[in-house]
């Protein structure tokens, strides 16, 4: 046998727990990718300035809210900074044909610009946020980090949400048609600037809740969202974005991948797999797995 | 004497750099439901798309209801050619500002939301008319009666749809708006004379349901039969406006158009 049971579980937990992350940012960027049609470099600086500010607000040694108001007001402040940032670095370019290239060059700008302000302000020293919650959990094969089951708890709760608030509410369905044909949405009178900025309003809260997850397992430094924004997409381009479940289960299948090839062949080889991976659904299904349909960029 | 519905005064517009159509004229009064023919890649859709602000004008006026829904003309200004001045001006129209007074444009083609199902697009479609006083439009149970097919496919996704049923959850959802002016952009494109049919007595019903349109079609026996009024498009302006009585048949049309030589 290559490994027992016990690491098996154990190896295979690691990898939800990566997957739920992935999904968390992959959900944020899609949001994004799909609506506007461009995609945004800064979603990895948005990781991180979501952790700090939220290592602004819960950390004893700063302001010290406490977990829950801290999250709250890191989610908060988030959601308005993404509103900011695309009022300030994509709009400006939304009339013009060449938004694409515009906004690639935009946003890594200000992906770097974000880097650099919080060393700025917080220093080079990575910092961590703690566990959101101590001690295991006794699954009687497993002994299960109370954190991780917390955060798979969280990361579904929101996905839920995001999922309630696509299908049912009047906006999530306008942004949704938006995405789908942005003409036929303002001919049919739909508020698509205001969509717009939603949209990344609602991604940047998203990628500050995984900085916030992630700083509380790993250590916080001012380029800490860049590895997993790679991640999130080869997980975006692996699932495709028909539907909003897609990039979900995309997630798992990556996360499994890096679980287990970290364990197997090595930290150090698993981007390179997962880069193949990606070029191989590139070559053979470009529209991702689990969709028939793809954004042009 | 009240303003006329719409009015157009010397509307140019196409694709920059390219002028599609220049100084159109039109006048559509209340209560008229008039009918655009013209050869294809002509400007017909592009003017529609201008006067629902899909695209902005490069001079003129767009009334409705005597407002005038344009900002003034920037565009004879614009002295550097790669200045982006999209980053410091604002549209010179709104197309959520027309489609909330009013003016709901049926686009051509009729994948409006592929991903979305039929009763979710209906759903939203009442957004246009937020906030306008006298927005009470025709409701759900209008819809059913106006097209009976679409009642059983609630559920399903538009991109599952025919042709034919595609296009009549566009106009639906055009007319959940409450419409005071409804564009309709070739509704009868690649549809089965048996749908044609079906769409026009549908049509119909609308304009007897009081509401004024704007019909773009190929089939002018189609147009005939539903409109109050005729413009003939050519060549980027409106080459001739025909009441009803005047319309020729087919063949006459088509020598209007096109010169003696074609018929």
């Amino acid at each position: 046998m290559i490994m027992s049971l016990d690491t098996f579980l154990s190896v295979a937990a690691g990898g939800l727990v990566l997957g739920a992350l992935y999904a968390l940012m992959a959900a944020g960027l899609a949001a994004i990718w799909t609506t506007l049609g461009i995609f945004n470099f800064a979603h990895g600086a948005f990781i991180a300035l979501g952790a700090y500010i939220g290592w602004q607000l819960v950390d004893a040694q700063a302001a010290g809210l406490g977990l829950v108001v801290g999250v709250a007001g890191a989610t908060a402040a988030m959601f308005v900074f993404g509103i900011l940032f695309h009022l300030a670095l994509v709009r400006p370019f939304e009339r013009r044909h060449d938004i694409v290239i515009a906004s690639v060059i935009t946003t890594l700008a200000g992906a770097a610009i974000i880097e650099n302000v919080i060393n700025l302000i917080w220093g080079p020293r990575s910092k961590q946020l703690g566990l959101i919650a101590e001690g295991q959990i006794d699954l009687g094969f497993l002994n299960f980090p109370l954190n991780d089951l917390v955060l798979i708890g969280c990361v579904i709760v929101i996905l839920a949400s995001l999922g309630w608030f696509l299908g049912r509410t009047r906006t999530g369905r306008s942004m949704r048609a938006v995405s789908q044909n942005r003409e036929a949405a303002e001919l049919m009178g739909l508020d698509v600037p205001r969509l717009y900025a939603l949209a990344f309003g609602i991604s940047a809260a998203m990628a500050g809740l995984a900085g916030i997850f992630i700083g509380g397992i790993r250590f916080m430094t001012p380029t800490m969202g860049t590895d997993p924004l790679m991640t999130a997409l080869i997980v975006v381009i692996f699932g495709g974005i028909a539907r909003f479940t897609s990039p979900i289960y995309a997630a798992l299948i990556v996360g499994m991948v890096e679980s287990f090839s970290n364990y197997f062949v090595g930290l150090y080889w698993t981007p390179a797999i997962l880069f193949v991976m990606m070029i191989a659904v590139l070559f053979f299904k470009p529209s991702g797995l689990f969709s028939h349909h793809q954004r042009t960029l | 004497m009240t303003a006329p519905l719409l009015e157009l005064r010397g509307l140019s517009g196409g694709y920059d750099p390219i002028q599609i159509f220049q100084n159109v004229d039109l006048v559509v009064e209340r209560g008229q439901t008039v009918g655009i023919f013209g050869p294809n890649g002509h400007g017909k859709t592009t003017l529609m798309k201008t006067i629902s602000g899909v695209l902005e004008p490069w001079s003129g006026d767009m009334i409705l209801e005597g407002v005038r829904m344009n900002r003034e003309a920037a565009r004879g200004s614009r002295r550097f050619r790669n200045f982006n001045y999209a980053a410091i001006t604002r549209r010179r129209m709104d197309p959520k500002a027309v489609a909330r007074a009013g003016l709901i444009h049926v686009p051509q083609g009729n994948l409006i939301f592929p991903e979305m199902t039929v009763a979710e697009v209906l759903s939203i479609a009442p957004l246009a008319a937020h906030g306008r006083p006298d927005s009470a439009g025709p409701g759900l149970a209008e819809i059913d009666l106006l097209f009976p097919r679409l009642g059983e496919r609630r559920a399903s996704k538009i991109r599952y749809l025919s042709g034919g049923e595609r296009q009549m959850v566009s106009i639906a959802a055009g007319l959940l708006a409450a419409p005071k002016l409804l564009i309709l952009d070739e509704p009868t494109l690649g549809l089965s004379p048996k749908l044609r049919l079906e769409l026009e007595h549908s049509i119909r019903k609308i304009k007897e349901m009081g509401v004024p349109m704007i019909i773009i079609d190929q089939d002018v026996g189609f147009l005939t039969r539903l409109i109050d009024r005729l413009h003939l498009f050519d060549h980027g302006r409106i080459a001739q406006s025909l009441e009803h009585a005047d319309i020729p048949g087919h063949d006459a049309l088509m020598a209007l158009l096109f010169g003696e030589a074609l018929t």
